[in-house]
């Protein structure tokens, strides 16, 4: 094995620990969110970690075939990042308005189940009187 | 000689690939609103993945692969932009508003195609 | 155009003659045949092509500098300890007016250092650029003007 092999063998893992690193910070966005286009953007990264990923490995295992699953990998995220785009679109509403009216709706409910047993109640008590 | 210059080369662009991938996720995680988040996903994240690629390419020496390699970096690089734009697009329809630290937002209440 | 496509057909020509499709020797085959029509340039009359062919090029090498400019420029901004940014949203008024052209300013826009395009207006008349640092609005829209639009117009019009 020659100096400069010597030193690509290095570099190689290094760059996987760098990638790992950067996959975890990712993931950790993904997950604290706030927003679903925040999430989005963290997957979209996330693809281009793993074309990153695909691509040292196909230098470390010497499989040049890695290049046309890196290509395809890139394609398909593209894709999702657009679709999600489009569902981000057609959803039509932010985190913040979708809680809003989750909690008028459950309001509502509330409101409504507490007229209910209230109303049960004083059923209950009329059926009572009756019976006696 | 020149195969060792070709094996360090690939060997430099594996580290700085590296380097910019993990900046991009620094900057996803550090960055304080969804539109400058976009800034560091959509150029230090393509730099990244793009040079990966090209050191693929350079290490297999080898005119087939280096013109797929090629045409995988300008696929990133016309995609990448595109779909950032689209992101943006879409969250600043929806009503995703900038972050509290931005300073001006010339594009409130202006009339433009939606698209739904 | 036309001679675009000779160009090609000189290119593909020394391909069969040399018998190797490789890519390198197809690219080899239209350097060389770009260089004999450069020799032949005044009695074709292909002086504007070479004259477009080298502001495309300049167009695609500025594009490679600015994009190496910003991933650094964010690299910094983001390693940097304290980020004071001033993020905003700032109206570019178009000046290309081509779909084609729009779509490639954009592009542009996005990858280099500090914006990203999000919204043309419907008139297409203006472009609304996200900048990372908007404080100076003037000198950003002056950058592009004078950059990326500029060359643009230089190599498409």
């Amino acid at each position: 094995m020659s100096f400069a092999e010597t030193i690509l063998d290095y570099a190689v893992n290094i760059a996987l620990v760098i990638l790992s690193i950067s996959f975890i910070l990712t993931i950790i966005r993904i997950v604290r969110g706030p927003t679903l286009p925040d999430r989005i953007l963290g997957l979209d990264m996330l693809v281009a970690a793993a074309i990153g990923f695909i691509a040292v490995i196909g230098i470390k295992t010497g499989y040049i075939l890695y290049i046309d699953i890196a290509i395809a990998l890139g394609l398909v995220g593209f894709l999702a990042t657009v679709a999600f785009a489009r569902f981000v679109l057609s959803r039509g509403k932010t985190e913040d308005e979708l809680l809003r009216e989750a909690k008028t709706a459950a309001e509502a409910a509330r409101k409504k189940s507490r007229d209910e047993e209230k109303r049960v109640a004083k059923a209950l008590k009329r059926e009572k009187r009756l019976s006696r | 000689m020149i195969d060792d210059f070709i094996t360090l080369l690939s060997a430099a662009f594996v580290l700085i690939g590296a380097f910019f991938a993990l900046v991009a996720s620094i900057g996803l995680l550090r960055l304080p609103d969804l539109y400058s988040r976009m800034h560091a996903a959509s150029k230090a994240g393509t730099m990244g993945s793009g040079l990966m690629l090209i050191a693929l390419a350079v290490h297999a020496a080898d005119s087939g692969v280096f013109a797929r390699a090629l045409a995988g970096v300008v696929f990133f690089l016309l995609t990448a932009p595109i779909s950032a734009h689209l992101l943006a697009k879409a969250a600043y329809a929806v009503g995703y508003r900038l972050g509290p630290s931005a300073v001006r937002d010339e594009m409130a209440g202006q009339d433009t195609e939606n698209p739904r | 155009m036309s001679l675009f496509l000779v160009n090609v057909l000189l290119a593909l020509a020394w391909a069969a003659v040399t018998g190797s499709f490789t890519f390198l020797n197809l690219a080899f085959g239209f350097v060389l045949a770009m260089g004999t029509l450069s020799l032949i340039r005044e009695q074709v009359g292909s002086v504007g092509y070479f004259s477009r062919a080298r502001r495309v090029i300049s167009l695609f090498l500025l594009f490679i500098y600015e994009l190496i400019l910003s991933a650094w420029r964010v690299a910094t901004l983001v390693l940097s300890p304290r980020m004071d940014l001033k993020p905003g949203i700032f109206a570019y008024p178009l000046k290309v007016d081509r779909d084609f052209e729009i779509t490639l300013l954009a592009n542009l826009i996005t990858l280099t250092p500090g914006t990203l395009s999000v919204d043309v207006s419907s008139d297409r008349r203006t472009l609304y650029v996200h900048a990372i640092d908007a404080s100076n609005p003037e000198q950003t829209r002056r950058d592009i003007a004078e950059g990326f639009e500029r060359k643009i117009m230089e190599a498409f019009r």
